[in-house]
């Protein structure tokens, strides 16, 4: 054995920062990592280790048992994987490194708003562009007023809280007289926001909540979780990281059996379900009335509960057995509606009844997302209140979202820390409340740019109460109140078209003559950005120096840590709050948009209302750069989710007016006595005025499959489409032939064969609303009849309305969730997936040559996508 | 002597491994232990992914694949100069990135399909265990084992593993290279199936289902679950018959089962047996 020694090579680096890499944003961090820095450049980037710089016994660590085994937490943070490459988003190809503007949008001239998304930018100065920024806003400001500049600045993003991403321009036009919100409806969220809320009151966006305990409780009692729809192995990785991958195969262990309801063999059920239950897209509501129906026949639910905690059971039972319509809910008749074998489903109604059963999320697919998800939502209320929800193991849960141990002082365990200080908490608030003067939900944007006026119930704000559900809103609001139609937008936002409904239709909004100015500040060319008039360079995480409050729960310990600056800014590239500022400073609102406050006080500022001082020092804060919040010694005493309801229901009443839970809303049936698509107890909507997306339509003659979307493996929602490592991966990107990397859609072996698609074969996927080509992934973890393909690839238009970059939202349906319920309905609607022919592209070359040419000409990289230099007049080299 | 050890029964296919090796390794040159890895293209750590069964008896896992460190390292007798790849102390085997002259030999020479070729820079890349790291003295592992979120990955001292190894088994016994690398729980191949009353619509519970091997190998039961599952997993390759036996049914059986690939026999309805 030859030893080779003497040769070590020098891998200590000059400085380690650190920085939470998940992607939720929002004044929260999550999936801690550290950057370990030398010579300016950012060599690694890891796991961070809690006990790095403190003692492990500090930390109090929990433990968990069931059945002789025990469940402790780490010494590291479990990021997500794309965390772990985050270099290759901030040197990605697809950076924007300066301001650019549109090469034929003249503020003094000719606007050519037709020409967005097919113009290309030039590079202006920094000046030059807040400048006419700042001369637009006074000039609309005079011509319509303040509410004619429309905010998009809300959504996840990054993790950081003096330079969080979105909504820094909402603060700054509020000091200057108001605003127009797109107000973002709670889009992994919508069943239980728009139906569950009526059940069992207001919730967590109308998740169950209290959720204390959750996980001890389920871990300690629970004899079968159901996994429905949502996918514990990938949607965490945005938030906190993979904590939630332990815990199932913990419970595996320990003989707590796990039953994945979903169309697709998510990444949860293909290592963890010891029974997998394949379940047409959203028509969960046919299955869970069949349960309802089998226990109701077999007398199989806890009648004394039900007495005493319920109201509307009557209601529920008659329905289920026909009473109202005529039509039985049996396992005979869900079957047809759902793909479940009727065997199957019994099996699954005696076994949830007879089991000890809880249902766990991590938001959902198809489940929570489709049209009328209200009444799956609602149904899953149903189905675990005919159980003794709240009773030991059985429960809700949002798998390590919430429902983990709590930590000693920690204020806020929220998404977006309301524990900070208001300077700080404003521009998050344009993601989470309806605050601006004159409000579009974020679904209803394109219909308001296009055919105003609006009358909508419910802004659908993440923070809203229930009853703002029955809120009558008008856009414009009345004009001696400032309403006025929007002239401008101005988003930090740029991912309608891939993210929310019938993104063609964004563009046809953003295309619109009335829209006179479009500003959009972002890190990467993408999406809407190429559809704005002036673009401006955002930086990112590894670029600025923040502090961040990894309070959410998900991680092992929750933590605050200071992030300092890991690299220089990338090109011209500034962070948003740094951006806004210099436009407020161009406008004279600099001083009070700063509050002449640095990044130090600021960071304090934090450090104060954390109420840190009564855990640890300032001083030792900057000198470790972070602390880790012990676990609270009493935990074990927080009672878990609905306990004490489940107790004693008078004592301990829900959020709603019976203090019950309500199978049967009288709220409902008051304000909306007409409405057939969310009625006053959960019903089967087979079809309605507002959609009509089930295998039963008339249109499914042209498109006979299901497609549905779930939240990505490899973003979170439109971020992370350029990673050139994740994209190398089969679930990530298909190569096709012609040596583009396509989004993969899901089909299986059968509708592939009738259909002569292989695996690999470059499709496409359509409806009447459009096509998207997508690299066929042909295989069994998908069911037939259904396709799947996650929302969020980057869009690449080839003419209008056909996409090549596999942004399937583009054809999504533009109806909401149900006609007074304006959340989004962006999973399970009709398309027909073909393969691509020779013909198809002569076909759109024919209708708009100059477009399509133009297409084929942008400079594309396989590794990482299209590039900045595709859109950018001269590109950089 | 370092050895790797991973448990594929706790991969959940995260790909960290995967993603962290190229962190550490696209554009950072840790010579002489390894030149960059190029951006795309090559996976010093490959995560292989496996879907076995038919909808809905649908498994899946995952194995992490990188070099096996061997013993007996078939690339370095094979390469044509001398001390270009060695073996250090610690079991490690390095492809020494100045002395490699590009001739590929070692390519050609290894059974697993991991060493790769790096055509900018001429030579002959693989998996380094991050040596370049462990010499450091922080580093007790390397990446792919301290980016692994459930600890699928483990890596340390032969003697820590014993147990485990007793139970692990090697990739590719039969090229008789001594690997370094243990795998757990690699999953063999399965035969499943739901068993149904097809006239009352209801899955049957407790149906006793036989297992038997063509060759006279050990006979196997398994009991249909609460679902009218039965599952026969951690089966070798070869050819099965099974029968199916329930109280009132009449038996069902399924020959010449062939477990070339993991087996899903479906929905299966069982007829009544008649009234004695």
């Amino acid at each position: 054995m030859s030893a080779v020694k003497g040769k070590k090579v020098d891998v200590k680096p000059d400085k380690t920062v650190i920085k939470a890499l998940a992607l939720g944003g929002l004044l929260g961090g999550g999936g801690e990592c550290v950057v370990d820095v030398k010579d300016g450049k950012a060599v690694r980037i890891r796991p961070f280790h809690y006990d790095w710089k403190y003692d492990k016994k500090k930390f109090n660590a929990w433990k968990m048992k069931r059945n002789g085994k025990t469940l402790e937490p780490l010494m590291k943070a479990l990021p997500g994987t794309f965390s772990l490459a985050y270099k290759k988003r901030t040197f990605s190809p697809n950076r924007i490194k300066y301001p650019l503007i549109r090469v034929d949008w003249d503020p003094n001239g000719e606007r050519n708003p037709q020409n967005r998304g097919k113009s290309k930018y030039r590079r202006i100065s920094w000046d030059e562009a807040t400048t006419i920024i700042a001369n637009e806003i006074k000039r609309v400001h005079k011509k319509y007023g303040p509410c004619s500049i429309l905010v998009q600045g809300d959504g996840h993003g990054e993790c950081k809280t003096i330079h969080t991403p979105h909504g820094h321009q909402g603060r700054l036009l509020d000091m200057m007289g108001g605003f127009t919100q797109q107000v973002r409806n709670p889009d992994s969220w919508e069943g239980w926001y728009w139906g569950s809320k009526h059940v069992w009151g207001q919730g967590f966006q109308g998740m169950m909540s209290p959720a204390a305990n959750l996980i001890k409780d389920i871990t300690e009692n629970a004899e079968m979780v159901l996994f429905w729809g949502g996918d514990p192995e990938t949607t965490p990785w945005g938030f906190t990281g993979q904590y939630a991958t332990r815990i199932c195969y913990f419970w595996t262990q320990a003989g707590i059996k796990q039953v994945y309801i979903c169309p697709e063999l998510n990444y949860g059920a293909a290592v963890h379900a010891d029974k997998w239950i394949p379940v047409l897209p959203n028509t969960d509501a046919a299955l869970q009335l069949a349960i309802i129906y089998t226990w109701v026949k077999e007398g199989t639910w806890d009648k004394e509960y039900v007495k005493t905690h319920v109201v509307g059971m009557d209601y529920v039972k008659n329905y289920v057995l026909g009473k109202d319509d005529g039509i039985p809910k049996t396992p005979e008749w869900a079957s047809k509606k759902c793909g479940v074998p009727e065997w199957t489903i019994k099996a699954l109604a005696r076994e949830f009844a007879k089991k000890v059963t809880s249902i766990a999320h991590y938001f959902g697919g198809s489940f929570i997302r489709g049209p009328f998800s209200h009444e799956p939502g609602r149904l899953e209320c149903v189905l675990l209140g005919m159980q003794g929800l709240g009773g030991p193991g059985v429960h809700q849960c949002q798998i390590t979202y919430f429902g983990m141990p709590r930590a000693e002082g920690l204020k806020s365990i929220r998404y977006f820390n309301p524990a900070l200080t208001e300077r700080l908490r404003i521009p998050c608030r344009t993601t989470i409340d309806a605050w601006g003067k004159q409000l579009i939900p974020k679904t209803l944007i394109q219909d308001a740019i296009i055919k105003p006026p609006l009358t909508f119930f419910g802004s659908g704000g993440q923070e809203c109460q229930t009853e703002e559900q029955f809120e009558k809103y008008t856009y414009p609001i009345e004009k001696e109140k400032g309403g006025t139609l929007v002239h401008m937008i101005w988003t930090d936002t740029p991912c309608r078209i891939t993210c929310w409904n019938h993104g063609n239709w964004t563009i046809d909004a953003f295309q619109h003559p009335s829209i006179e100015c479009v500003v959009a500040q972002h890190p990467w060319l993408e999406n809407e950005c190429v559809y704005s008039d002036i673009i401006l360079p955002a930086n990112t995480t590894l670029e600025v120096e923040d502090i961040v409050t990894n309070s959410r729960q998900g991680p092992h310990f929750q933590s605050v840590c200071i992030q300092e600056q890991a690299i220089q800014p990338i090109g011209e590239s500034r962070s948003d709050y740094e951006i806004v500022l210099a436009i407020a400073e161009k406008l004279g609102y600099g001083k009070k948009f700063s509050e002449g406050k640095t990044t130090r006080d600021l960071q304090k500022d934090v450090f104060d209302t954390m109420e840190l001082g009564d855990m640890t020092t300032w001083k030792e804060l900057l000198e470790k750069k972070y602390f880790v919040y012990p676990v609270a010694k009493d935990w074990e005493s927080d009672p878990p989710g609905f306990r004490k309801f489940y107790e004693d229901p008078k004592k301990n009443p829900l959020q709603t007016p019976s203090g019950k839970l309500e199978f049967y809303s009288e709220r409902l049936a008051k304000n909306f006595p007409d409405d057939k698509e969310r009625p006053p107890y959960p019903q089967w909507i087979e079809k309605s005025e507002t959609h009509d997306e089930r295998l039963s339509s008339e249109r499914a003659a042209m498109f006979p499959l299901l497609c549905m979307s779930n939240h990505g493996r490899w973003r979170v929602h439109a971020q992370g489409d350029d990673i050139t490592w994740t994209r190398e991966t089969v679930t990530c990107k298909v190569l096709g032939a012609d040596g583009y990397r396509y989004e993969p859609v899901w089909i299986n072996p059968k509708d592939a064969a009738k259909r002569g698609i292989n695996d690999g074969d470059i499709v496409k996927v359509f409806n009447e609303r459009g096509v998207v080509l997508c690299g066929a992934r042909v295989w069994e973890r998908m069911s037939p009849g259904v396709v799947y393909v996650d929302h969020g690839a980057r869009h690449d238009p080839i003419i209008d309305n056909v996409d090549r970059g596999g942004a399937i939202n583009t054809i999504a349906p533009n109806g909401i969730t149900s006609k007074n319920a304006c959340g989004q309905a962006t999973s399970s609607y009709l398309v027909d997936v073909q393969k691509v022919t020779e013909k198809d592209y002569q076909e759109w070359r024919e209708k708009d040559p100059e477009s399509y040419d133009a297409a084929f000409k942008r400079e594309y990289d396989q590794a990482s996508g299209l590039r900045f230099n595709a859109w950018v007049e001269g590109g950089m080299e | 002597m370092k050895v790797f050890v991973i448990d594929i029964g706790i991969c959940n296919g995260c790909y960290a491994c995967q993603i962290a090796c190229k962190d550490e390794h696209v554009g950072n040159d840790w010579s002489p232990i390894a030149k960059p890895q190029p951006d795309t293209g090559q996976f010093w750590m490959k995560l292989n992914e496996y879907i076995r069964g038919t909808v809905p008896k649908v498994k899946m896992h995952y194995i992490p694949l990188l070099c096996q460190h061997c013993d007996k390292a078939p690339c370095i007798p094979a390469c044509p100069v001398k001390g270009a790849i060695y073996k250090r102390d610690d079991g490690l085997v390095i492809i020494d990135p100045e002395k490699c002259t590009g001739c590929k030999a070692c390519v050609d020479a290894c059974p697993y399909g991991v060493i790769y070729f790096n055509d900018s820079l001429n030579i002959a890349q693989k998996c380094t265990g991050c040596a370049h790291l462990l010499d450091g003295g922080e580093w007790k592992v390397p990446r792919c084992a301290d980016a692994c979120p459930t600890e699928a990955i483990k890596f340390g001292e032969e003697a820590e593993f014993k147990g485990m190894i007793a139970r692990a088994e090697v990739l590719k016994p039969e090229s008789k290279t001594k690997p370094r690398v243990y795998y757990l729980n690699i999953p063999k191949k399965f035969i499943a199936g739901t068993v149904y009353d097809p006239i009352e619509k209801e899955v049957v519970i407790g149906a006793k289902c036989t297992l038997t091997g063509s060759k006279a190998g050990k006979m196997k039961t398994e009991t249909t679950d609460a679902f009218g599952d039965f599952w026969f997993e951690g089966l070798a390759d070869g050819t099965y018959n099974l029968t199916i036996d329930a109280k009132g049914f009449k038996a069902k059986s399924f020959n010449k089962l062939n477990t070339e690939k993991d087996i899903n026999l479906g929905d299966i309805p069982l007829d009544k047996a008649k009234k004695k």
